[in-house]
């Protein structure tokens, strides 16, 4: 009876709905995204949904998180929606995943599950869950989200083209929701397209958005669809895939914020703020270089190789790029550090710190 | 005339959607080094379509009169 007005349409029937049932789905991130896609593979049957987020529910996630209640602020918001998933369907398997999507845990969790949907809000995971989906034949279904324009594309399906064909430049960055503002309903629409493409696959109906990227510009409802092609046709090993993400991830320092404030007036420590001129808060120290990450390897002449570098974006993952990027051209003193800017401006707001 | 439209937050810096270009005989690294020293874009890392379609080459990629150019950068929020 649940499932009675899908079951009816031709193009899905009993056997459809079976499909669906013994389909396993990967939801990466519970954020604005993950909200929209959740409930709908839930209600329409969707045997088994994973959930990963390592994140708790904020008071400013509630205009586009809507699965989540007022009175859930603080809790894991993965184990939240699966609280919500179960009581929307609970003939269903949720497991809620405390933890982020990282190169430890993706190739497991890939191997697992059909379909892998991004809701995530970062390019740095994109790269990792396309290449992990590269190395484990699984479709990856994209979407995100600037500002009132969305992205869409269904990556690395039946041998199509991957998220690096598209982009393959690693050191772009974008901004997110928390720093360029989003409406709810933005987000929504998006999510709603990439739960719409699971189903397509699931069910084999229609055409899956492979080898194409389609923006929706909800302003003026323009629509858009670009053609790709697949660029890059080698093979990524398991053992690629572990040099390349667990070398990085064990070899880039860290520092806190408040130890990094703390060598403000060492003369051998630089601070470098990799983020582009225009981001804010704009962070005065008296030891400070600003090189947007874009730039930085065409202006390695400006730092001085002899100095502690400790390397700062706008929140933490651009940094341990530009970290990288700074080991590959032999500085051997650098550290990145945790948090960013936005970090660094609540310590010296504060004043736990003296900046002179 | 060649048309050029721009996305996300290519769009935000040129401060217009899209705009039609006087077509003259040139590459599309031409045009698209003219637009990034137009709008200042160097920061931003976007891919580019002509006529609806990725094009990874743009060096060897000449325009023709009529051509619809996108400059189209990668999203981050979700």
């Amino acid at each position: 009876m649940r499932y009675n007005r899908q079951i009816i349409l031709p193009e899905v029937g009993e056997k459809g709905q079976q499909k669906l049932g013994q389909a396993k789905v990967l939801i990466i991130g519970a954020g604005g995204l993950g909200a929209a896609i959740l409930p709908y593979l839930a209600a329409a049957g969707i045997g088994e949904i994973g959930i990963i987020d390592d994140d708790s529910i904020e008071i400013s996630n509630l205009q586009r998180q809507v699965i989540y209640r007022n009175d859930a602020v603080g809790k894991s918001k993965a184990l939240e929606a699966k609280e919500m998933a179960l009581s929307l369907n609970p003939s269903i398997q949720i497991n809620a995943i405390t933890d982020t999507l990282n190169a430890k845990n993706a190739l497991a969790l890939f191997e697992y599950y059909d379909i892998m949907v991004d809701a995530t809000d970062n390019l740095h995971t994109k790269y990792l869950i396309n290449d992990a989906c590269v190395v484990t034949n699984k479709p990856f279904v994209y979407g995100s989200i600037y500002k009132f324009q969305g992205q869409l594309s269904v990556f690395n399906y039946q041998n199509g083209p991957t998220y690096r064909c598209l982009f393959p430049d690693e050191s772009s960055n974008s901004k997110n929701c928390v720093d360029a503002g989003v409406m709810g309903i933005s987000v929504g629409i998006i999510g709603m397209f990439q739960a719409n493409e699971v189903l397509k696959m699931v069910l084999g109906i229609g055409n899956v958005l492979s080898g194409e990227l389609l923006i929706y510009n909800m302003l003026n409802n323009d629509q858009q669809k670009f053609e790709l092609v697949k660029t890059n046709i080698t093979p990524l090993s398991q053992l690629d895939f572990e040099n390349k993400y667990n070398v990085v991830a064990t070899s880039v320092l860290e520092i806190s914020p408040k130890e990094a404030l703390e060598q403000i007036e060492n003369p051998d420590v630089l601070f470098l703020d990799v983020r582009n001129e225009e981001e804010l808060p704009k962070i005065s120290l008296p030891n400070n270089i600003q090189i947007p990450l874009v730039d930085l390897e065409e202006n390695l002449d400006q730092l001085d190789p002899n100095k502690m570098l400790l390397v700062y974006c706008q929140s933490g993952m651009r940094s341990k790029k530009a970290v990288e990027i700074l080991k590959k051209h032999s500085f051997l003193k650098v550290q990145s550090i945790a948090g960013g800017a936005l970090k660094l401006q609540g310590i010296i707001a504060t004043n736990t710190v003296s900046v002179s | 005339m060649l048309s050029v439209k721009y996305f996300g937050a290519v769009a935000e810096k040129t401060k217009v959607q899209g705009e039609n270009i006087p077509f003259s005989n040139l590459s599309l690294q031409e045009l698209v080094d003219e637009l990034e020293q137009k709008y200042d874009l160097g920061s931003l890392s976007y891919s580019i379509a002509v006529n609806q379609k990725i094009v990874q080459d743009t060096n060897g990629y000449m325009l023709i009169s009529n051509d619809i150019v996108a400059l189209l950068p990668p999203f981050a929020g979700g």
